[in-house]
């Protein structure tokens, strides 16, 4: 026993000594490595992007959400995109396209000669046989998110490996140049055709004849093996046509998209961009920690104060491609009668409604005059100009009530339809009510939650004055079954024209709007319509949303865009200095 | 006791058969699953609508969908989400996340609240007392939410500009050395002068602690250094012993000195190992410190031999861990660099694409781990503080202890021995209940921190009114509530001789 006592104190006592020497040969911590910082002087070599929505398919076209077009649209490019301010942009990179004919209405389009996709197949006839085979809905079985204008496109007349192809339309159509195939619409066909087991030739073949059972297994894989499910598996299925390509995922967590070796046109500026999935509550403290470097947050006034106060941050509010206004019910309420639907334009208070409500999100919002064209646009002051707009700029309780008492209806009820909830819209209806009060309407909060629903008050007319938006585009035929006559006035006769309101004049401007393929004559016509439908007061616009960006005073190049393509439409040419 | 075990497990089974059945039916009639493409317009709209009809089976009845289901269930299959994603892919994925955020933060909770649950029992009705009873209070009746903010504005945000020059100012100094003496004093026990001298020197010990490591820059460069880890393995092992066997046998105090002294120096002989270690030599490594210091218990702990062994075992695998803390903390500047300078994140499970060595890696979900952790603690820690102290008191009042203390043992073995023992008993019901609850998810901190774990799977399948998810949410977290239970009573019966012999 007591042997190996002694023993224990020997080996704690060189235990014990072993370890003061050890300790004065090297004495504190904390020694590392020279860091190898990641990024060389100058730019990082990554920017991160907060989105609130997870991607979840390479095909934006089927699983239209607006994050997967957002994240592909410098993934997937396109003979043209939406640029700056939203407008329909050629892209010269990915290839050229003229009208050659007016008669029948005749677009050439030619790809690139060096074009490929990320894994070296040539973009060519195939690819644009698939964007026509599920656009134009004469093949059925394919998934998009819609068919108009391509509908009336013949068949590309190409063959395997051809650049060139001609989109010949039946009848002219004004917007030909975004009706062809854009960024995110472009999808490779080698990829589905091989997934098919199906050759080049033959699925060419086969779309020429319209073959939907030939495609069944090509339409399947469209719809279906594009979706991103628990992550990429197998990284062939998505290649790249643009400056970036899908690098990596995080299921629930981010994307990564790299810069594109393959590409051909300028490189992207910023080697990776990561779109990370981050609710929209938590975005601004990412931020300000720098965990990301831009966010795209739904405006509100808190978080605008928030953003306001950090250092370092750039904010910058703008308009959305979104109008808010208000409906008549032509179809079975009192405003049926033009006298009242002026009366209740001159006495809602447009201007307070935005002061009180939009100008705290976005300091530079005014009235929208009209409906169709949007502040941030061109045309906009073009078409104010003479619409009649004026009439309706100022409130005028006494014009109001004059007009309510020439029609016999001081007093009468006025639902007003909106849906909940929604705290801007209840507010805002509280303003109208207010004000038209005093000229003699009974404005009733008409909010529900089944407004928008199959069989609520929307789709039903069951209100007298509805207040919801639209979200706009560049383009003409986006509204254009919103002021023409509806073929009846149902639920789901009506489309977009929930009021039924009915105009020949409008109706026929409209058709020729539509058919009008030189773009310099739109606004004019745009102009004629705005004026007939103030004359008949068809709706009364309101404001366009505002839309609220942030990021890293360091990122350069971020040039907010009112489309719902959003602010990663020039991700390519993002720089952030380190 | 077998016999027990299958009657518990027959009936858990049917028991969670017809839950399924109740929640299966209750979420398939929870709203409209098509609503979200009521909007779209036209013959789209139709066509999704049809799709999702057909890939939900909408038009069979619900009891229908429910035995489909079943089936598949029984054939390990979990179906899938109303968009078509594999439930069972998603499950894996959500569970791991979940496991990784609360399991930390539960096991943190619980030796921690223990730890000040006991020595404010037996402290009672001192200051100390009274103090972790309020702070245990205060947070426990934090809003979730709001802590998470706090804690990303302060411990994320404000800590990361700090670190750009990392000088603590002296009046911080001043007031978290206070603190601390108060904290010593209250901890304390004797008459006035003894709680002086503990509050004079816990003040003043921190405040030059704090100096130091401001002056010397040590939150930008941190690790603990071989001194300073001699230092803290050598008290390691002392406390232990005074715990475990007590300082007047010689035999475990140099076992567990020896066990302290052997890492130390094998944190620096170790070295080419430990610059970029995987997982599984860091368990090869901890395996070896466990044998190596049976041996040592044994060779070293003469007539206290068991006692040696724990307390070797013990202090060496906290030396372990400190050598592990030290490698990290020595990362953390080249990792620091690789984020921009902002180590502390608010959001997400780990930076994108990180790649690093073991420890940078390792950091990196550190530093996304913490701030969730931290919330997590905060408020769970007052349960366990108050259940343990009032076990603890319980057990101290009771006729053995003072029989204990009558027959002459010392404090320490009245406590340690007799007392602890059985005054744990009732915390293993909690920790049962607890860690089942675990799995089920943390709703507000996952949502909160931007994790999709168990929670969120649970709640976006309510939302979307989709029975996969939620059913499969269901199986994991209802399964394990069933079998931690069990678990809880069969350790109890060890724990408890009477329940085992009645």
């Amino acid at each position: 026993m007591s042997h190996r006592r002694r023993l224990g104190r020997l080996v704690a006592a060189v235990a014990g000594g072993s370890l003061l020497l050890s300790a004065c040969a090297q004495s504190g911590g904390g020694t590392s490595e020279p860091s190898s910082s990641a990024s060389p002087a100058g730019t990082a070599q990554t920017i991160t992007y907060a989105g609130e929505q997870e991607f979840n398919s390479y095909n934006s076209i089927s699983v239209n959400n607006l994050v997967n077009s957002a994240a592909m649209q410098r993934v997937q490019a396109g003979f043209w995109y939406y640029g700056e301010n939203g407008e329909v942009t050629p892209d010269k990179d990915f290839g050229t396209y003229q009208k050659t004919a007016d008669s029948p209405l005749t677009i050439e389009y030619e790809f690139n000669a060096k074009a490929v996709w990320s894994d070296g197949t040539p973009i060519d006839c195939d690819d644009a046989m698939l964007y026509w085979a599920a656009k134009s809905g004469k093949i059925k079985g394919f998934q998009v998110d819609g068919t108009t204008g391509v509908e009336l496109t013949k068949v590309p007349d190409c063959n395997a490996g051809d650049k060139k192809f001609v989109l010949e339309y039946s009848e002219p159509f004004a917007d030909w140049q975004s009706n062809g195939p854009g960024a995110t619409s472009v999808l490779p066909a080698h990829v589905a055709t091989k997934a098919a087991g199906m050759s080049e030739a033959d699925f060419i073949a086969a779309v020429k004849a319209q073959d939907a059972d030939k495609l069944a297994g090509v339409i399947k894989f469209y719809n279906e093996g594009w979706t991103i499910d628990g992550g990429l598996k197998d990284m062939s299925l998505y290649p790249a046509s643009g400056p970036y390509k899908i690098a990596s995922m995080a299921p629930g967590q981010s994307l990564t998209l790299a810069a594109n070796d393959k590409w051909w046109g300028t490189p992207a500026a910023t080697p990776n961009i990561v779109l990370r999935v981050i609710s929209q509550e938590e975005q601004a403290q990412a931020l300000q920690n720098r965990e990301v470097n831009l966010i795209e947050p739904q405006p509100n006034p808190d978080l605008l104060a928030q953003l306001e106060g950090m250092q370092g941050v750039t904010v910058k509010t703008g308009d959305a491609y979104t109008y808010e206004h208000l409906d008549f019910n032509f179809d079975s309420s009192e405003f049926k009668d033009k006298r009242l639907r002026q009366a209740f334009a001159k006495c809602v208070p447009r201007q307070l409604i935005v002061d009180n409500l939009i100008k705290p999100l976005a300091p530079q919002a005014q009235v929208l005059q009209v409906r169709n064209v949007l502040p941030f646009q061109p045309d906009y002051n073009t078409v104010v100009q003479g619409s009649g707009a004026e009439a309706y700029a100022d409130v005028d309780i006494e014009g109001a009530k004059k007009l309510l008492e020439e029609a016999g209806k001081v007093g009468m009820e006025v639902k007003l339809g909106h849906n909940e909830p929604n705290p801007r819209r209840t507010q805002e209806t509280q303003l109208i009510a207010d004000s038209c009060g005093k000229a003699g309407f009974k404005v009733v909060d008409g909010g529900a939650e089944t407004f928008f629903e199959a069989g609520g008050a929307l789709g039903t007319n069951g209100y007298d004055v509805a207040l919801f938006a639209w979200t706009g585009s560049s383009e003409v035929s986006g509204w254009s079954s919103t002021y023409s006559t509806p073929k009846e006035c149902s639920e789901n006769g009506k489309e977009n024209n929930n009021g039924c309101y009915s105009n020949k004049e409008v109706d026929d401007l409209i058709k020729q709007l539509n058919a009008e393929v030189d773009t310099t004559k739109h606004p004019g016509l745009i102009a004629q319509i705005e004026k007939v439908l103030w004359d008949d007061v068809a709706t009364i616009p309101l404001f366009a949303h505002p839309n609220l960006l942030a990021w890293d005073e360091k990122l350069q190049n971020i040039v907010p865009n009112p489309a719902q393509s959003s602010v990663t439409w020039n991700m390519d040419k993002w720089t952030l200095a380190s | 006791m077998i016999a027990f075990i299958v009657r518990r497990l027959v009936t858990s089974f049917f028991v969670l058969l017809a839950a399924t059945m109740v929640i299966f039916g209750l979420t398939s009639i929870a709203g409209d699953p098509l609503a979200d493409l009521r909007e779209l317009p036209g013959a789209d709209g139709e066509r999704r609508m049809a799709d999702r009809i057909e890939r939900m089976h909408l038009d069979d009845p619900v009891w229908l969908r429910y035995l489909n289901w079943l089936t598949g269930l029984f054939r390990g299959y979990l179906g899938v989400n109303r968009d078509g994603q594999d439930v069972g892919v998603m499950l894996g994925d959500a569970l791991s996340a979940t496991l990784q955020l609360v399991l930390a933060a539960t096991v943190l909770a619980v030796v921690i609240g223990v730890c000040v649950g006991i020595i404010s029992a037996l402290r009672q009705y001192s200051s100390f007392d009274y103090g972790v009873t309020l702070a245990a209070f205060v947070c426990f009746s934090l809003p979730l939410f709001w802590v998470a903010v706090m804690l990303k504005q302060y411990i994320a945000i404000s800590f990361n500009d700090w670190l750009r020059d990392p000088a603590i100012p002296p009046t911080v100094i001043v007031v978290l050395a206070l603190i601390a003496g108060l904290i010593w004093a209250a901890i304390a026990i004797g008459d006035r002068k003894v709680k002086l001298i503990a509050f004079g020197a816990g003040a003043a010990i921190t405040a030059v602690i704090l100096t130091l490591l401001s002056v010397t820059g040590w939150f930008a460069d941190p690790g603990i250094g071989l001194i300073g880890l001699a230092i803290l393995a050598g008290g390691t092992a002392v406390g232990l012993s005074m715990l475990i066997s007590g300082l007047q046998y010689r035999g475990p105090l140099y076992a567990a000195l020896a066990a302290a002294g052997l890492g130390v120096l094998l944190s620096e002989i170790l070295t080419p190992v430990l610059a970029d270690p995987s997982w599984a030599e860091i368990f090869g490594l901890a395996l070896a410190t466990v044998i190596i210091c049976i041996a040592l218990g044994y060779g070293l702990g003469g007539l206290l031999r068991q006692q040696a062994i724990t307390g070797a075992v013990l202090t060496g695998l906290i030396t372990g861990g400190l050598i592990f803390v030290d490698r990290l903390l020595q990362s953390f500047a080249s990792y620091s660099d690789m984020v921009r300078g902002r180590p502390i994140s608010t959001i997400g499970a780990g930076t994108p694409n990180f790649k690093g060595d073991f420890w940078q890696t390792n950091l990196d979900s550190a530093g996304h781990l913490l701030l969730p952790s931290m919330a997590l603690v905060l408020i769970s820690l007052a349960t366990y503080t108050r259940y343990s102290r009032s076990s603890m008191l319980e057990v101290m009042n009771l006729d053995y202890v003072r029989t204990a203390r009558a027959k002459g043992l010392p404090e320490r073995t009245v406590i340690t021995k007799h007392a602890f023992r059985n005054g744990m008993i009732p915390i293993t019901t909690l920790m049962a209940v607890d860690f089942a609850s675990v799995i089920g998810g943390a709703v507000v901190t996952e949502n909160v921190f931007g994790w999709q774990g168990m929670g969120t799977l649970f709640t976006t399948g309510l939302q979307q009114v989709d029975p996969a998810p939620v059913m499969a949410f269901f199986i994991v977290s209802g399964t394990a509530i069933v079998v931690f239970n069990m678990l809880a009573d069969i350790v109890y019966a060890y724990l408890d001789p009477r329940i085992r012999l009645s």
